[in-house]
């Protein structure tokens, strides 16, 4: 479903995020990329969102060479993945609901469709409640759930959840990757990005870990081992 | 398209309201520049007026030979008001000249006495013609100078030549020196809204970041935001009008009194132009809104 094949990325003057990285992540698999900080870990995000480009070799989403996109294919690229941050990156001027029905309004859904799929979603992630709140009005927890909910109103193939507990007590982070389990458990392959050890090891999944840019080790059902 | 279009109005409508103190100090921004800009524009119709008025002041006299009959005199003005570059002709008699002399000198005792001692009137009669353009005077003169009749005594010209090119000479100084006032203010004007315009966008660097990560296309990111900057200038340009009439309105019996004779009228020249200059100033601060909006858009969506 991803191929990494021998990317690479610098940044000037001499940094290397990613170092002739290979990796292949098959469909519906949960995995978690872990890793030091400066590890590479979010340029692999980046660079599969296309907000980075590589300076060599290619990554392939399904038929896909995404390192040959457009600037113009980029927002239907960032369509079929969905991605939540961990500063949740919500738009503050917009409730809840409007953030998720934001991200369909974009790709040119009919306002029938929307008021359709914006509740169903919030009532997956458990937000029906607070669905007309603004992000300033809820907990991290729940502004984190609801770009969860953005995230998957596009029914992507793919969740990218880069550091999603980061900013989140143990409670709201146990929470939040036991939604991204149930997502994963409806076919939905999640690649999660975290440092923190606790989760990677209750997860018993997927583990691959990067250091300086590089693949240091890849198991099926791993642990944090740095 | 239509839905899209739709979604780009609500969410430039949405963007003015749900940031109501930066919008409202965006076009308080622009309408302190709209404002400066009417003022600008008051000051050189002011100026404008004045120098014309002086102008119109000035008028050539040809003096006539004392005891002619009144016919051969009018028919010479009747002659010169036929002229191209001739406005008016006034014919000034003997007796009213003497009595003109008299009212200009009344606090003068001497000229006065000196008058009374000689016992006849010295003043010759005089037709005294207005230009119809004062900046075409030099045609005129050489109209009169043409005009050849035994009744005309004296043509003296050269004076008020002088005067006039001496006047032309400050006015065109001043509007120079205007002119280049003008294009500095309006240079700073410019730049006070283009930054302004920045600024407020700058603040939704964040929104903007976020529109691109969700999958939002540049199209669908930067129109609303040049929706908002048309809303900020339609709002900007009203309350400039509102408010700059409102003030005409107050100041104009003051414009009356202080520049008594001078036919300055600020409200009648507004009134009658009101559509032209709001247009031209929405026309104006919108191509500067959108430009700003675009280019500061175009700068934070580049992710």
């Amino acid at each position: 479903m991803i191929q990494f094949i021998h990317a690479s990325k610098f940044y000037p003057p001499q940094t290397k995020a990613l170092d002739d990285l290979s990796l292949h992540i098959y469909p519906g698999e949960f995995v978690s990329i872990v890793g030091q900080s400066g590890s590479g870990k979010t340029t692999i995000v980046k660079c599969l969102i296309g907000e980075e480009k590589l300076d060599s070799g290619q990554i392939i989403l399904g038929d896909w060479d995404i390192t040959r996109v457009s600037n113009r294919e980029i927002p239907y690229l960032r369509r079929q993945i969905g991605v939540i941050f961990q500063d949740f990156k919500l738009l503050p001027k917009k409730t809840l609901a409007e953030n998720v029905a934001f991200a369909l309004q974009v790709c040119g859904k009919s306002p029938k469709k929307i008021k359709a799929i914006v509740p169903s979603v919030m009532k997956i992630v458990g937000l029906t409640e607070q669905m007309n709140r603004y992000p300033n009005e809820v907990s991290g927890g729940e502004q984190q759930r609801a770009a969860i909910a953005r995230a998957l109103v596009y029914q992507p193939k793919i969740l990218v959840a880069d550091e999603p507990t980061g900013n989140l007590d143990s409670i709201n982070a146990e929470e939040i990757v036991n939604l991204l389990l149930k997502i994963n458990d409806l076919g939905t392959t999640v690649i999660l990005v975290t440092h923190n050890r606790e989760i990677v090891n209750n997860l018993n999944r997927r583990v691959i870990t990067i250091s300086d840019g590089r693949l240091v080790n890849d198991q099926a059902r791993g642990k944090y081992i740095i | 398209m239509l839905l899209s279009l739709g979604r780009i109005i609500k969410f430039g409508l949405q963007d003015v309201w749900r940031n109501f103190w930066l919008s409202l100090a965006t076009i308080m921004i622009l309408v302190l520049t709209l404002f400066s800009v009417d003022l600008l524009l008051s000051l050189r119709i002011i100026g404008q007026a004045a120098v014309d008025n002086l102008k119109n002041r000035v008028d050539v006299s040809i003096y006539l030979k004392q005891g002619i009959s009144e016919d051969k005199i009018l028919n010479l003005k009747a002659r010169l008001a036929n002229l191209n570059n001739v406005q008016e002709v006034v014919y000034i008699s003997q007796s009213a000249a003497l009595e003109s002399f008299q009212q200009r000198h009344q606090s003068d005792p001497e000229i006065l006495q000196a008058l009374q001692e000689l016992n006849q009137n010295p003043l010759a009669p005089a037709l005294t013609v207005k230009p119809k353009d004062p900046d075409h005077f030099e045609e005129l003169v050489e109209e009169l100078d043409q005009v050849q009749d035994p009744i005309i005594e004296s043509r003296n010209f050269q004076d008020n030549k002088k005067l006039l090119d001496k006047i032309n000479y400050i006015t065109d100084k001043i509007n120079d020196a205007a002119v280049i006032i003008s294009a500095i203010f309006l240079f700073i004007m410019i730049l006070v809204m283009f930054n302004s315009v920045r600024l407020a966008i700058y603040s939704h660097r964040q929104e903007i970041i976020i529109m691109k990560l969700v999958g939002a296309s540049n199209f669908f990111i930067k129109a609303p935001f040049l929706f908002s900057s048309l809303i900020y200038t339609f709002i900007g340009v009203v309350l400039t009008a509102t408010i700059f009439y409102s003030f005409l309105t107050v100041l104009q019996p003051y414009l009356d009194t202080f520049f008594f004779g001078y036919n300055v009228d600020l409200v009648t020249y507004f009134n009658s132009r009101w559509l032209v200059i709001a247009g031209l100033q929405f026309t104006g601060a919108a191509v500067i809104n959108l430009l700003a909006s675009y280019m500061a858009v175009g700068k934070y969506s580049k992710i």
